[in-house]
């Protein structure tokens, strides 16, 4: 009897009832918000409700030395996060991305891919806030890429620059990207007349398909040969394109964009949310993470709106841009340009600009790598 | 098939030995030490003459089979044994061979000292082309060592004329001849940009730059692209029709938008599920399977296997 007794103390000191404390609680709490907006909120469930039920696993108290954390070397979670740590998860991403998006709109109107550009202001004005907060090079430029508004990336650059903030940052990054819709519109009509936000744009024009095989190949020489630190991004968007647009790799395609992506997407989730360990993420360099997030959105909206209409200065009556389209130059695909296409449609309910947005949401996706590359290259 | 095959060994063989060489080819000699009084000591606890040979790509290398030399007229003067798993050189990192004239040794003891060498010479396992070689000095002080100045830097190859080359302040035998603090870069550039300007203004115009080229490119292959459409649209309309028509029908490819395309799509996208003519692809104009069961593509016949008549010989 004595030993039962014993056995069962001894089991009890190895639950998670026998571990746990109030950061423990609060880290469940926060998993237990993402699947709430993952699955009842609908804001980019196949982000949240993987990464949320990744914070539910990686926040059960443990005992040590079980080899089941996701910080314990030789654990399957740690083995599953190896593709995070090493960063070969993104790369898989962006295979992915690339194999699903379709760059016509891009290609119908190249100038759009200026705004692709201009939004990435928000990845440098949060690096210049986060130096300003006291983080230091490396670890700033880890935080601006939350700017970028694309979560491989973020996991990506963080993992090379600041391997111990990746959680906060790959959190923060998703959370924002799933808080465009809220984010965004007010800012938009903060900076847009009326005017303004019912100009029409002229339709695309049909792109050929020598058009849609060659921006991938030229995309790919130009950006890798500007910034060589960019490749594993670049070159697997920009590949996984050209197995979609060259038409006779139908099958790599399918592959790519459907069971590779969702196996990655699964994987990278779980993993991300699982390495948010209470220790390691509940402390104030987290909030301020999630403060200059939030900061770099705002930015990034603000310039490509505000670039948009700039921009529209050198432009002939009919062939002008609306600006409201500005804030797709953040590369949450395709959130920010329905954004657009939505806010559009309150002031105009026929004037569609979802597809006119498309081309700077593409755009964006290229900026960040490149800008992503950049930081790699000065900090890495 | 067999001449495929042998072709293709023969390929991937030549690949591979040019791949090995061009490694070897990135291993360069960086560092010595002529006189040896109060310096490194070797496994057997002796101070010879040493010289550090360095791995300068991003890759293992294995300089097993490769020869030394302090004469060049015999370049095949050691031998560094293949199979030692020592002689796998990681990435940038460093290998110490002893010239002490011990080969017995082991695979790190050659047989010849520098005292009375000219130069070192390190040449690839065919002992004909030589990788890197440096002239030996004999007028330094004892324990100061010669090396590049930044590891794996300067001149190299057969014509290498010790350009990059210095008297160290200190001898770093089997590690970097100037420490590079990792953390340097990032506080380097804090130093240099603390509000994050500079930065933000090099990498947006890295960022515009590229874009703009890639802009750039694109307006001009899409007008060459309408403009080779539209020329191809008169040449058809020209053969169709009498020269007076065709002229007045030039010009509208690249005219008709995306959403012409997209609303014809769909108007038959609409059609086909109306009329339920349409299987299960979604987002791809589809053409039911007809009903009717004499059709010669779906008769019987066509669908049973034909088997082969078999001769056998007796």
């Amino acid at each position: 009897m004595h030993n039962i007794i014993e056995n069962l103390q001894q089991f009890w000191t190895y639950t998670g009832f026998a571990n746990c404390n109030l950061q423990y609680l609060i880290m469940i709490a926060i998993g237990l918000i993402f699947l709430y907006l993952g699955i009842k909120k609908e804001w980019e469930p196949m982000l949240l409700v993987p990464i949320g039920f990744g914070i539910l696993i990686g926040n059960i108290p443990l005992f040590p030395g079980l080899q089941v954390s996701v910080y314990e070397q030789g654990s399957v979670l740690n083995i599953l996060y190896q593709g995070v740590k090493q960063g070969f998860y993104p790369p898989l991403i962006f295979l992915g991305i690339g194999a699903m998006t379709d760059f016509s709109a891009l290609i119908s109107n190249p100038k759009l891919l200026l705004i692709g550009a201009a939004a990435q202001f928000g990845i440098f004005g949060a690096y210049a806030i986060s130096l300003a907060f006291g983080f230091d090079a490396a670890q700033a430029g880890a935080i601006g890429i939350i700017g970028g508004a694309d979560g491989p990336t973020a996991i990506f650059l963080s993992s090379r620059l600041a391997p111990d903030m990746m959680g906060a940052i790959a959190v923060s990054a998703y959370s924002y990207m799933a808080l465009v819709p809220v984010i965004q519109p007010p800012i938009m009509k903060l900076c847009t007349t009326k005017k303004e936000r019912l100009i029409r744009m002229k339709p695309p024009r049909a792109v050929s398909p020598t058009e849609k095989k060659l921006f991938p190949i030229i995309g790919f020489l130009l950006t890798a040969f500007i910034v060589p630190s960019g490749i594993p991004l670049l070159g697997m968007l920009f590949f996984g394109n050209l197995i979609k647009e060259s038409g006779v790799t139908k099958r790599l395609a399918n592959t790519a964009s459907g069971p590779l992506i969702d196996i990655v997407t699964i994987l990278i989730g779980i993993t991300v949310g699982a390495s948010t360990q209470a220790d390691q993420f509940l402390q104030l360099r987290s909030v301020f993470i999630f403060f200059i997030g939030a900061c770099s959105f705002v930015i990034a909206t603000f310039a490509g709106v505000l670039f948009t209409k700039f921009f529209n200065l050198f432009l002939k009556e009919g062939n002008k841009i609306n600006p409201l389209i500005g804030n797709a130059g953040v590369s949450a695909v395709p959130d920010a340009a329905r954004v657009s296409n939505n806010v559009g449609r309150e002031f105009d309910p026929t004037n569609y600009l979802m597809m006119h947005a498309m081309g700077p949401n593409v755009a964006g996706v290229i900026g960040s790598a490149v800008a992503a590359g950049m930081l790699l290259g000065f900090l890495g | 098939m067999k001449r495929i095959k042998t072709l293709l060994t023969v390929v991937g063989l030549t690949v591979a030995v040019a791949a090995s060489a061009q490694s070897q080819g990135q291993m360069r000699l960086n560092e010595y030490l002529v006189i040896n009084t109060d310096d490194y000591q070797d496994d057997f606890g002796q101070q010879s003459s040493w010289f550090e040979i360095f791995n300068s790509s991003y890759g293992t290398v294995d300089i097993g089979g490769c020869y030394l030399s302090d004469d060049p007229n015999n370049l095949k003067k050691y031998h560094i044994p293949s199979g030692d798993v020592m002689t796998q050189i990681p990435k940038r990192q460093h290998v110490i061979f002893w010239a002490d004239n011990q080969p017995k040794r082991g695979t790190f003891h050659v047989n010849f000292d520098l005292e009375n060498a000219t130069e070192i010479i390190f040449t690839k396992g065919d002992g004909k082309s030589i990788i890197d070689r440096i002239k030996v000095r004999h007028d330094l002080p004892a324990n100061v060592t010669f090396g590049r100045a930044m590891d794996g830097e300067g001149a190299f190859g057969p014509e290498a004329n010790g350009e990059g080359w210095k008297v160290m302040e200190n001898t770093t035998p089997s590690t970097n001849n100037v420490l590079v603090n990792k953390a340097a870069k990032p506080d380097r550039m804090k130093e240099l940009d603390p509000y994050g300007w500079i930065m933000a203004l090099t990498a947006m115009s890295v960022v515009f730059t590229a874009l703009v080229i890639l802009y750039l490119l694109f307006k001009t292959i899409g007008i060459a692209n309408i403009k080779a459409g539209q020329k191809k649209e008169a040449q058809a309309a020209a053969a169709k029709a009498p020269a007076g028509e065709a002229a007045a029908s030039k010009g509208t490819y690249g005219k008709v938008s995306a959403e012409t395309y997209a609303a014809i799509a769909t108007a038959l996208h609409l059609y086909t599920v109306e009329n339920e003519a349409h299987d299960e692809e979604s987002f791809v104009v589809t053409q039911a399977a007809t009903d009717r069961r004499y059709t010669p593509w779906s008769t019987h016949i066509q669908g049973f296997r034909q088997i082969p008549d078999v001769k056998r010989s007796k």
